[in-house]
């Protein structure tokens, strides 16, 4: 059981923690008092820590209790500032927090967190029998995660999977879990009620938004070149785009993989149509309207945009990486790396 | 040169709608509705329309008999995928779960007969014929013809080995109990294979695409699966899964296994990135491998065979292992499937489920006949052999022949024969 107050600092979004929290029956308006001073503090540097390191820190020198309150009044702080970056960076630093304590934590915390809170289906195995392995874990709730991890060694084909269960080792269960609590945090924060903050606090959040803005513009994201340059075109859609201007036949998925990256690069639905027109079943409405589609002109709105590398391996698209495709996950990606470059 | 038609021949299109529309006269009744059909939609290709018809939900089992009973679709499928509002367009039906199909095709499957049945139809008339099609059609002097997929015996089997070899993937790795795992023939070439089950309904279509990769053995790396070489005392050896481990493992040292056991020299030879004398030195050595695998470790048995052709090897064992699914069909959540009982367009026969545990003796070309009664007398423009029941018909070549109804009615489905008189 989570029981103990270092439990509830090291994961103070399990259920006992917030209950915890629930009872002390604390009021917004109590916090600019000074006996919570050093609390709001903390919870300005969780969001500062999270800002510049990309990591909450560990912090049990000042007492459990600070390292409890201070999480659902960084989370007050966050959602008032209601900003998605900020959102998005200070759910992960506290998960990263989360992960390095779980890896170090005993395997029956790590079972609990994963049961009680998120519901999974897991279970410890006997070490002296499973050697590596520490965890079997459901495939259906490692797929809610491992996915969105790029490395080979998470691909489900590269798991030893029995009867419906993913064999884990400790740190790849620290991985999924701390992924799980990233979204929990992020939920949270979503829909975290808005409340009234008073001088004091609106002054402590000011100071984050500073920090936010400098940490923003240091980042300015890289905007996408006007010009097409097909110089800079990934194998894939190299070879995609050969096949359509020599006539040859061109999957469903191959085309939508086309459209959506010509789309996406900035070609005009004009420009993309008229270079479907040399294919033999070439028909303009049809055309139109799924040019349109992937446009986002049409239908639900959605502007699409290309599948990932890993999906064109698995529909057979992708002819194989050349040197720059190593590391590389997405075909724009592919192509904006290959402009920089171009032009260095 | 024309070829003149004789008057009392004439294009079987009435007669086959009039035909499906009798069997859904008598049979409406019997197809079930899949579970929750109130939240599926349900989608129709009509006779004279190329279009499909979709987004249509029905609230009540009678009003989906009633509705293809008055429409007589050539085609009937269901979304594998649940909304809370089925009707309504794709972006606003709101969309609860899916269940998990995959799609074994034997159009994706390579098999040694297919260019042996190769057939054409004429898109400017009613001409067909077997083999590579004319440069223009004799009868209509079009230039414009449609490849047609033959029924074939060893495409189907195939297919069905290949299904067979998911359900174990299913059942084995995924853990599906095999109760849960229902199999449809799709009243063509290939089948389906559904599963219902709660866990599954909310599954993205990345989690999909994962499993999908799993039974392909897409981005399957050997060394994460035990194959790999270490360093001892005694120099560099390798080490590799056995042949009971579970998973991938497992499957790629049973798979090796079968290589050593049934590959010729020749075949050897062919597989990519194996080099004559290598193959030579495996297959001289093959029973001394064989051997070592009950008692000692396989992969390092032979001197000169190293880490570098075992990964060959394995990756041909990994090639042969994995199923030939169409990767489309269950990564995307929005799919529709046909529906069980209802008849395929193509071939007048029916879908047909079996639960997975009856896949071994189903014998589609005859349990899914859909005409057994009676018998026709048809003009055959070009078949090639082919069964239906216990029966086998043609080749036939511009013949008048007697048929029994199953029989006439595929023919006239791939525009292969016309009515007579």
């Amino acid at each position: 059981m989570l029981v103990s107050k270092e439990d509830f600092a090291k994961y103070p979004f399990i259920i006992e923690a917030v209950d915890y929290v629930k009872s002390l029956d604390l009021k917004t308006d109590e916090l600019s008092q000074p006996e919570f001073s050093a609390v709001v503090t903390r919870a300005e540097t969780r969001i500062e820590e999270a800002l510049i390191d990309g990591i909450t820190k560990w912090e049990s020198r000042s007492g459990y209790e600070i390292e409890i309150l201070s999480y659902p009044v960084a989370v007050i702080f966050v959602s008032n500032i209601d900003d998605n970056y900020l959102k998005r960076r200070y759910a992960l630093a506290e998960a990263k927090r989360v992960q390095a304590l779980l890896k170090e934590d005993v395997d029956e915390k790590l079972i609990e967190i994963a049961i009680s809170v998120f519901r999974w289906n897991v279970k410890s195995l006997p070490l002296e029998v499973y050697q590596p392995f520490d965890f079997s874990l459901s495939f259906i709730d490692y797929l809610r995660n491992a996915p969105g991890f790029h490395d080979y060694r998470w691909k489900l084909v590269n798991k030893r999977l029995i009867n419906g269960n993913v064999f884990l080792q400790k740190d790849e269960f620290s991985r999924l879990i701390s992924e799980e609590v990233r979204k929990h945090i992020e939920e949270t924060i979503k829909t975290s009620p808005k409340v009234e903050l008073d001088i004091l606090l609106l002054q402590r959040i000011e100071r984050i938004k500073q920090r936010l803005n400098l940490r923003k513009e240091r980042i300015r994201i890289n905007e996408q070149p006007q010009n097409i340059i097909s110089a800079a075109y990934p194998p894939c859609i190299k070879q995609i785009y050969d096949f359509l201007i020599s006539g040859q036949h061109i999957s469903h998925v191959g085309r939508f993989t086309l459209t959506s990256f010509l789309l996406n690069v900035g070609m005009k639905v004009d420009k993309l149509i008229e270079l479907y027109t040399p294919i033999s079943d070439f028909n303009l409405r049809l055309t139109r309207y799924q040019v349109e589609h992937i446009a986002g002109v049409r239908g639900s709105g959605t502007k699409y945009t290309p599948p990932s590398c890993e999906t064109l391996k698995t529909h057979h698209i992708c002819p194989g990486p050349d040197d720059l495709c190593t590391n590389i996950k997405h075909p724009l990606a592919y192509y904006r790396r290959k402009i920089r470059m171009i032009r260095k | 040169m024309r070829i003149q038609r004789v008057k009392a021949m004439k294009n079987p299109r009435e007669f086959i709608v009039q035909k499906f529309t009798e069997y859904y006269r008598e049979n409406a009744n019997n197809i079930a509705l899949p579970t929750s059909y109130k939240k599926r939609e349900f989608g129709f290709i009509l006779f004279d329309k190329r279009v499909m018809l979709r987004h249509k939900a029905f609230v009540e089992p009678r009003f989906f008999r009633d509705f293809i009973k008055s429409i007589t679709p050539s085609d009937v499928y269901h979304s594998a995928a649940y909304y809370k509002q089925p009707s309504r367009k794709m972006g606003k039906k709101g969309w609860i779960g899916t269940d998990l199909i995959f799609d074994i095709d034997s159009d994706h499957i390579r098999t040694p007969c297919k260019v042996e049945h190769k057939y054409w139809t004429c898109e400017g008339c009613d001409q067909a014929g077997v083999g590579k099609h004319p440069p223009v059609c004799s009868q209509c002097g079009g230039s414009k013809f449609k490849m047609v997929a033959w029924l074939c015996e060893t495409c189907l089997e195939t297919a069905k080995s290949e299904a067979l070899k998911l359900i174990d993937f299913l059942v084995n790795d995924f853990g599906f109990p095999p109760q849960d795992i229902e199999v449809c023939f799709s009243g063509h070439r290939g089948y389906h294979i559904h599963i219902e089950r709660e866990e599954i309904k909310q599954l993205d279509q990345d989690a999909r695409k994962e499993i999908v990769d799993y039974v392909l053995g897409t981005g399957l790396k050997v060394s994460l699966h035990g194959l790999m070489e270490v360093i001892r005392r005694t120099g560099k050896k390798v080490i590799g899964p056995d042949l009971n481990d579970p998973g991938w493992g497992g499957k790629i040292a049973r798979g090796v296994y079968d290589i050593l056991v049934t590959y010729s020299l020749q075949q050897l030879k062919e597989i990519n990135g194996i080099n004559k004398n290598t193959a030579s030195l495996i297959y001289s050595h093959r029973d001394k491998i064989l051997k070592s695998w009950n008692n000692g470790n396989p992969w390092g048995s032979i001197k000169g065979i190293g880490i570098k052709t075992w990964e060959k090897l394995v990756e041909t064992s990994v090639d042969n292992q994995a199923v030939s699914i169409d990767t489309v069909v269950t990564i995307d959540i929005h799919r529709l499937i046909r529906m069980p009982l209802t008849l395929h367009g193509k071939t007048g026969l029916k879908v047909i489920s079996v639960p997975s545990k009856s896949l071994e003796r189903l014998d589609p070309l005859r349990d899914a006949i859909a005409f057994s009664k009676g018998t026709l007398k048809v003009y055959v423009l070009a078949a090639h052999r082919f069964r239906i029941g216990e029966e086998i018909y043609g080749p036939y070549r511009k013949e008048t022949v007697k048929l029994p109804m199953a029989a006439a009615i595929y023919l006239f489905c791939k525009r292969a024969a016309l009515l007579t008189d």
